[in-house]
């Protein structure tokens, strides 16, 4: 074997090798690189009352409750998964994105009475962008509310403009 | 526009990265060009004068 | 040149390696540099304006994000750029280390902090469109994590590639660490479907539909050839300027002997 040839075999064997050693790492870390814990894992492994964790998944729909006391406003609301929902408590200003159907991740921790009280809530948006003439058409035209999930697919809208939906067409 | 402050930011940001790098890679081309042309005028004139001096 | 070959036939590796020289070495790079760098220079400069004026102007802006989705014009082609940089640094290893190719090395040492500034504005721009859609700077999720990391990686390369009194042992040095960070880009590219993150999963995908309007697909498209063709203006710039100073310091070093263009080569 030619020196060039060596050297190459070489360089893809190392490659090959801290590749795998990589992949083995994370997937042996890989719950601790998850940003959030679902409601379920929450609800069926319930942690500790004084440890921080983050809680994630989608506001439910007429779940959320806001009040204030004095200058502070408290948010009540419900974030589910699919299959269990965790009741949340904030005190504090809830981010510009924050709605129901959204996705969210709160900060805080589980207390024993079942309710996850957060320190912070963070909204998390979806890869979906639509202009937003778009999506009061889609909302007009009843193919989809934001408050029970995701939008239908971009294909589906993007011939669509403001004036094409208003008047009904399909 | 909503988020004014956040847009301008990252446009500025990025504008002005683009103009610091293209700037600074134009001068260091136009140094760089100065300097070998200098040399190799000076390597030209030392090699034609060793062969005249061979040739004399 | 392949003074060791027994047999005939040329193996694949040395093949290869005859092509790398032909066309890229660094007398024929200078040439072919001075004719494209104008075509290069201006594409970039006016596609980049279109592409970032229709962004800025004329395209919708999100329902939900409203206008701060503007950002995304920016962010996302120097995301993308910060993972083709680093990927353009791993092949410039690979050619470095097994063909001891001059050229790729000298483009290695001036691809690192150009992809180091645009990673940095990948960094900066999401935070500044995190603190108003998020609510918060930054999150050490999977994602950013991993392009924190891919920063580091970049800055590690040029500190390394520098390192040395011996040229070339800080060449070789840089090039291994270039080529095991490559397994950095994998995990950027994945980390928002194997984990949970803040950072939502990709719009565009070479698999499935993308899921964005076509009003924001355009111009979002347009910048990012806009600021690719940029990236390799710069780094062509600077690596013509790269080869001019190997030049200039080997006729220093030996300014008697009858050095050809090709010095190095």
């Amino acid at each position: 074997m030619k020196r060039k040839t060596r050297r190459l075999w070489l360089v893809i064997a190392c490659v090959a090798g801290l590749g795998t050693a990589a992949g083995l790492t994370l997937s042996a870390f890989s719950s601790n690189i998850q940003l959030f814990m679902a409601p379920s894992q929450v609800v069926d492994h319930p942690p500790a009352a004084d440890r921080t964790i983050r809680l994630g998944g989608m506001v439910v729909a007429g779940s959320v409750k806001r009040e204030r006391q004095g200058e502070t406003p408290i948010n009540l609301f419900q974030v589910t998964d699919g299959q269990a929902a965790v009741t949340v408590r904030f005190e504090g200003i809830l981010p510009d994105l924050f709605r129901e159907g959204q996705s969210v991740v709160a900060v805080g921790s589980l207390e024993p009475d079942k309710t996850f009280v957060a320190s912070e809530v963070l909204a998390k948006h979806d890869e979906t962008y639509m202009p937003k003439e778009v999506a009061e058409a889609l909302q007009k035209s009843g193919k989809w509310n934001p408050k029970f999930g995701p939008p239908p697919d971009a294909a589906s809208w993007n011939a669509m403009t403001g004036k094409d939906t208003a008047a009904g067409k399909n | 526009m909503t988020h004014l402050p956040y847009i301008l930011a990252s446009y500025g940001l990025a504008g002005s990265l683009a103009v610091i790098l293209s700037v600074g890679a134009a001068l260091r081309l136009k140094r760089d060009r100065l300097k070998l042309a200098s040399l190799e005028a000076a390597r030209g004139r030392a090699q034609s004068g060793t062969q005249g001096g061979q040739r004399a | 040149m392949n003074g060791r070959t027994l047999s005939a036939t040329p193996t694949l590796t040395e093949r290869a390696g005859a092509l790398f020289h032909r066309y890229a070495n660094p007398g024929r790079f200078l040439r072919l540099g001075d004719r494209i760098q104008p075509w290069l220079t201006w594409s970039a400069v006016i596609i980049t304006l279109i592409g970032l004026g229709w962004g800025l102007f004329f395209s919708p802006a999100d329902w939900q994000q409203g206008d701060s989705v503007r950002i995304m014009y920016v962010h996302v082609p120097c995301a993308w750029l910060s993972s083709s940089g680093y990927f353009a640094l791993a092949v410039c290893s690979v050619l470095s280390l097994v063909w001891k190719h001059p050229l790729a090395d000298l483009a290695a040492v001036e691809i690192g902090p150009v992809g180091a500034c645009v990673t940095a504005t990948c960094l900066a721009t999401g935070s500044l469109w995190g603190k108003p859609m998020w609510g918060t700077w930054w999150v050490w999720d999977a994602r950013l994590t991993s392009v924190l990391v891919l920063f580091f990686l970049y800055l590690g390369h040029i500190a390394l590639i520098h390192a040395f009194d011996d040229q070339q042992r800080g060449y070789r040095a840089a090039a291994i660490l270039a080529l095991a960070g490559a397994v950095d880009l994998p995990i950027i590219k994945f980390s928002v479907q194997w984990w949970n993150t803040l950072h939502q999963p990709a719009s565009i995908t070479l698999t499935g539909a993308p899921t964005m309007s076509q009003t924001m697909l355009w111009p979002l498209l347009i910048s990012t050839l806009g600021f690719t063709l940029g990236f390799t203006a710069i780094v062509v710039a600077r690596l013509r300027a790269g080869v001019m100073e190997s030049r200039i310091r080997s006729l220093l070093s030996s300014p008697r002997r009858a050095v050809s263009g090709e010095a190095s080569a």
